[in-house]
């Protein structure tokens, strides 16, 4: 535990008190180290150690925040910051709801996510794993790019309303590893996520890698026709298309505002294929969980999709002030979405080619850019990419170049779903963007939908 | 501080860096203020300062950043052991184009600091425009304002020592509203350039207003307006879509890291090869694009890159054919090494990062298109037989090699025989970019060319935002597939 954190928490605390505001504190403290692969070199090694500090003040119904990033010797200037926060809450228009401010109620200290030998894997180690997942694969032509991407993160708070603490530590590692032709430009991918060092398997991404470069090396691509297609789902589409949900699905603040395909009438109604259940569930370590939330309140277990029925909305605390909804826990960097698995025995690429089939299956790993075209209709859009296989009836396989899926997610996880994997795994949809937020996502391994319409196909890669 | 980066840095070339540059922060200051139908959600300034080593050792690069500068020897050796890490793994070892080292200061043009301004001001004009946007027919109403300046100074072992003040000021309204089956449409206004400055003075009242009373108009008329059908149009893009069309299909295809196989981990690859520069047709001969770092007053103008190399003017389509791209020192010499001819001419000054904790990687500036000799926006929709005039960005996906997409807009004109017939909702488009970009069959003139800021475009692991420009007239494109 980083002592200097709670002390330096306390003793802004104790400012605040001295200064008579009502203001609360997180310090985020990262260690993130990047090792970037490209044109088989590494192109870029890098590592960031960022404090930041984010102080919120209220008055009443006003409410103002002043952020930094800091260092942890810097306590003058961080009550300077408190200082500028006060300020500016005073000039801040109240809002026409109640913001709560948070009580902790009891200390909590959760590290149980945090992996010391994960936190201390050295650049050799990293590169060791590069060299494992590809040894024998490269050539002069099939060019390794990727990322070794991992970290310590820490993020701790305290508010002036009790003297209690939260405190979360947790480190992450996410490895995508792409092999790409050079003059070619066909690719295919493996990736892993993992919150301790002993999860870290290179072999399984040598394995898929090495299976799909099989198909990409020795097969002449094609242009495959537009129309209906019984699609296989690799986890990173799926866990796109959870994530999805998220935002434009079961966010109580966003339905509100009209941008969500649910409404409050739907719930305890079938929306999705009775094979859909889906969780936040903090209990996965694997999604680098909060088990409080930055109000104090417990996380637990939390049903979204129960058979396809839809359970419940999450909220946002400032969106539950706002539109009057009781609060559910939900005031966290990133839930822990967890899909359940299905029927179907198939963890691994191998098992899914050795599949029996009765008609084409196309297997979509990965849906690159996806975006909303229309909230209201779950109407998404994404390309396939990174060594999608067109499984043909007669047991041949066809490497298609890429094709472009327009769809609702409710036909995606509607009627047409067939089955999932039993085996499910993370996969990592860690953004990093701004201050590190390790995410990953529960989803099985497949997914299979009968029926969908290919509305674009690539002439070329 | 500077003497001792001085230092440092010389003791790094002393241990055998063939390169070193620092980036350091003396701060850069952020305010950011959201209010959302009527309620003031988001007050919040930030600041950060610190430093961002970079260090290039037998061809390779290592990085390092931190916000705590009380041990900088470390934070050097950080960065020089992560060089010496990366070395074990060189393809093409790292050489960087030739460039003169300069002593030189960069301001942005700005008249009023935004942040003299005090913040009840600032409130009292958030709280005018929602007024402004509070309508019938308006179910959710957002004013955001974000006001950045930053102060970045940039030493290389090369004898360069840059100072840059920056200041920056971005504002969007947007509206949305319910149609009778109780779908979400939107609309939106993002302030561009205005003038020859982006201070504070950049926030014109009245013409904001306007803006306002524009979008909750469009966005009403939308809300009653039939689907979009689903068939084969002319396109003819307002620049409130066409900067995008722009951004995602030229910009990004022709950032040369791209097209070198540098982002395939992540955000893609590029259709375009070396072999194309100087041969592609790349669009109809009324297509000429560049990246033009020069123009005055945008975010896309930063007076030198992050390798300390000035902002230029490049062309990058000509008449249709390709002839340059986005380029920072690093690539443009891997690039004509692996073509074996000089296709680039030295560093094109793209090279940008977004902060001090990121590396500077090919950026966009503004990549403009030239405005065009087929005449104003009505001469456009007069000579167009049957069309879809389209405004306003609501989703956007595209190729992982930019070689085709699909754009959803907020609001869509039906164009019969010369005339604007109607709106139509939930209106989209897409095509294979070449195709389209071949398609192009009239470039309105001057008095339909628009600079538009974009304040987030993602690039890079890790993952960077970075602001730019782009200056567009209203484009047709021919023969394009809608509604879909
Ligand atoms: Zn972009």
């Amino acid at each position: 535990m980083n002592e200097r954190i709670l002390t330096t928490l306390r003793a802004l605390r104790q400012s605040a008190l001295e200064k008579g505001a009502d203001a609360t504190f997180l310090i985020h403290e990262e260690n993130s180290y990047l090792m970037r692969f490209a044109n088989s070199a590494i192109s870029l090694n890098t590592n960031e150690h960022l404090v930041r500090l984010e102080i919120t003040a209220y008055d009443g119904k006003k409410r103002a925040s002043y952020g930094m990033i800091t260092d942890l010797n810097q306590l003058n200037a961080m009550r300077e910051g408190l200082d500028t926060a006060i300020a500016m809450v005073a000039h801040a228009m109240p809002l026409d709801y109640q913001p709560t401010v948070p009580v902790y109620t009891e200390t909590f200290i959760d590290e149980s996510g945090y992996d010391l030998a994960l936190a201390q894997l050295s650049n050799a180690e990293k590169l060791a794993y590069f060299n494992a997942a590809v040894a024998h694969l490269e050539t002069d032509d099939i060019r390794l790019s990727g990322i070794f991407s991992c970290g310590a993160n820490i993020m701790a708070m305290i508010g002036t309303r009790s003297e209690h603490l939260q405190y979360f530590a947790s480190t992450d590692a996410q490895v995508s590893i792409v092999l790409a032709h050079a003059t070619l430009k066909w690719e295919v991918t493996a990736e892993q996520s993992a919150w301790r060092k002993e999860d870290l398997n290179p072999a399984a991404l040598h394995r898929d890698l090495a299976l799909l470069l099989d198909h990409y090396h020795h097969d002449t691509p094609q242009q495959i026709p537009l129309g209906a297609y019984d699609v296989v789902f690799g986890p990173a589409a799926i866990a796109e298309m959870v994530s999805f949900m998220g935002w434009i699905g079961f966010n109580g603040g966003l339905m509100k505002r009209g941008f969500s395909f649910l409404s409050e009438e739907q719930i305890g109604q079938k929306i999705f294929s009775d094979q859909i259940t889906l969780q936040d569930d903090p209990g996965r370590l694997e999604t680098y969980p909060f088990k409080r939330d930055f109000l104090g309140l417990p996380r637990r277990s939390f049903s979204l999709f129960e058979k396809g029925i839809f359970q419940a909305f999450t909220w946002y605390q400032d969106d539950a002030d706002e539109f009057g909804a009781p609060a559910s826990g939900h005031t966290v960097p990133h839930t822990s979405l967890s899909l359940a698995g299905g029927r179907q025995e198939v963890a691994t690429l191998a098992e899914l080619l050795a599949l029996p089939r009765e008609k084409d299956l196309l297997y979509i790993p990965f849906l690159h850019y996806m975006n909303i075209v229309n909230p209201s209709k779950a109407l998404v859009t994404g390309t396939s990419r990174f060594g999608a296989l067109l499984l043909k009836a007669d047991g041949s396989v066809v490497v298609p170049y890429n094709v472009r899926l327009t769809q609702s997610l409710l036909e995606i996880f509607g009627e047409k779903v067939a089955w999932a994997s039993r085996q499910t795994l993370p996969y990592n949809t860690s953004q990093s963007y701004g201050a590190r937020n390790p995410t990953a996502v529960v989803v099985p391994a497949f997914l299979l939908v009968r029926d969908l319409e290919i509305s674009h196909s690539n002439s070329s890669y | 501080m500077l003497q001792q980066i001085q230092q440092q840095i010389k003791r790094l070339k002393a241990r055998g860096a063939t390169y070193v540059d620092t980036r350091w922060y003396p701060y850069e200051k952020t305010d950011a203020l959201t209010m959302w139908n009527g309620n003031l959600k988001n007050a919040a300034s930030a600041s950060e300062s610190g430093a961002g080593i970079r260090v290039l050792y037998k061809g390779a690069w290592g990085f390092s950043a931190a916000s705590d500068l009380a041990d900088l020897a470390g934070l050097y050796d950080q960065a020089f052991d992560n060089a010496a890490a990366a070395a074990e793994r060189v393809s093409f070892p790292v050489r960087l184009a030739e460039k003169d080292a300069l002593q030189a200061q960069f301001a942005s043009p700005c008249q009023v600091n935004p942040f003299d301004v005090p913040l009840a001001e600032k409130v009292a004009f958030l709280k005018e425009m929602d007024a402004r946007l509070n309508q019938e027919g308006v179910f959710q109403r957002i004013s955001d304002a974000t006001f950045v300046r930053k102060q970045i100074i940039f030493v290389d072992s090369e004898g360069s020592e840059i100072e840059k003040t920056i200041t920056e000021v971005f504002f969007t309204l947007q509206v949305a509203g319910l149609d009778e089956q109780g779908e979400m449409h939107e609309r939106k206004f993002r302030l561009g350039r205005r003038g020859e400055s982006r201070g504070w003075e950049s926030i014109d009242r009245e013409y904001l207003s306007e803006q306002a009373e524009r979008i909750v108009r469009e966005m009403n008329q939308v809300r009653t307006a039939p689907q979009c059908p689903k068939e084969e149009r002319s396109v003819i893009l307002l620049p409130g879509i066409m900067y995008l069309q722009t951004h995602e299909t030229i910009g990004h295809a022709l950032e040369l890291d791209r097209i070198l196989g540098y982002e395939l981990a992540y955000a893609g690859g590029s259709f375009v090869t070396l072999e194309d520069f100087g041969r592609l047709r790349y669009g109809s001969p009324r297509l000429t694009a560049r990246a033009d770092a020069t123009l005055p007053n945008s975010p896309g103008s930063f007076g030198y890159d992050d390798d300390g190399v000035p902002a230029q003017d490049n062309l990058l389509i000509d008449k249709g054919l390709l002839v340059g791209a986005i380029t920072g020192r690093q690539m443009v010499e891997e690039a004509n090494s692996k073509a074996r001819r000089a296709i680039f001419k030295g560093s094109g000054g793209a090279n940008r990062a977004t902060a001090f904790y990121r590396v500077p990687i090919e950026r966009m500036t503004n990549i403009n298109i030239d405005a065009g000799q087929d005449g104003s926006l009505d001469d456009i929709i007069r000579n167009t037989e049957k069309g879809l005039m389209v405004d306003g960005d609501r989703s956007w996906s595209i190729g992982s090699n930019r070689e085709q997409f699909h754009f959803g807009t907020e609001i869509g004109w039906l164009v019969d025989e010369g005339r604007v017939t109607g709106v139509v909702k939930n209106s989209t488009y897409k095509g294979d970019t070449l195709k389209f970009w071949n398609s192009l069959s009239a470039v309105g003139d001057s008095s339909t060319w628009e600079v538009r800021f974009i304040e987030n475009c993602g690039k890079g692991q890790p993952n960077q935002i970075m602001q730019l420009g782009h200056g567009v007239p209203v484009c047709r494109f021919d023969h394009v597939t809608i509604g879909e």
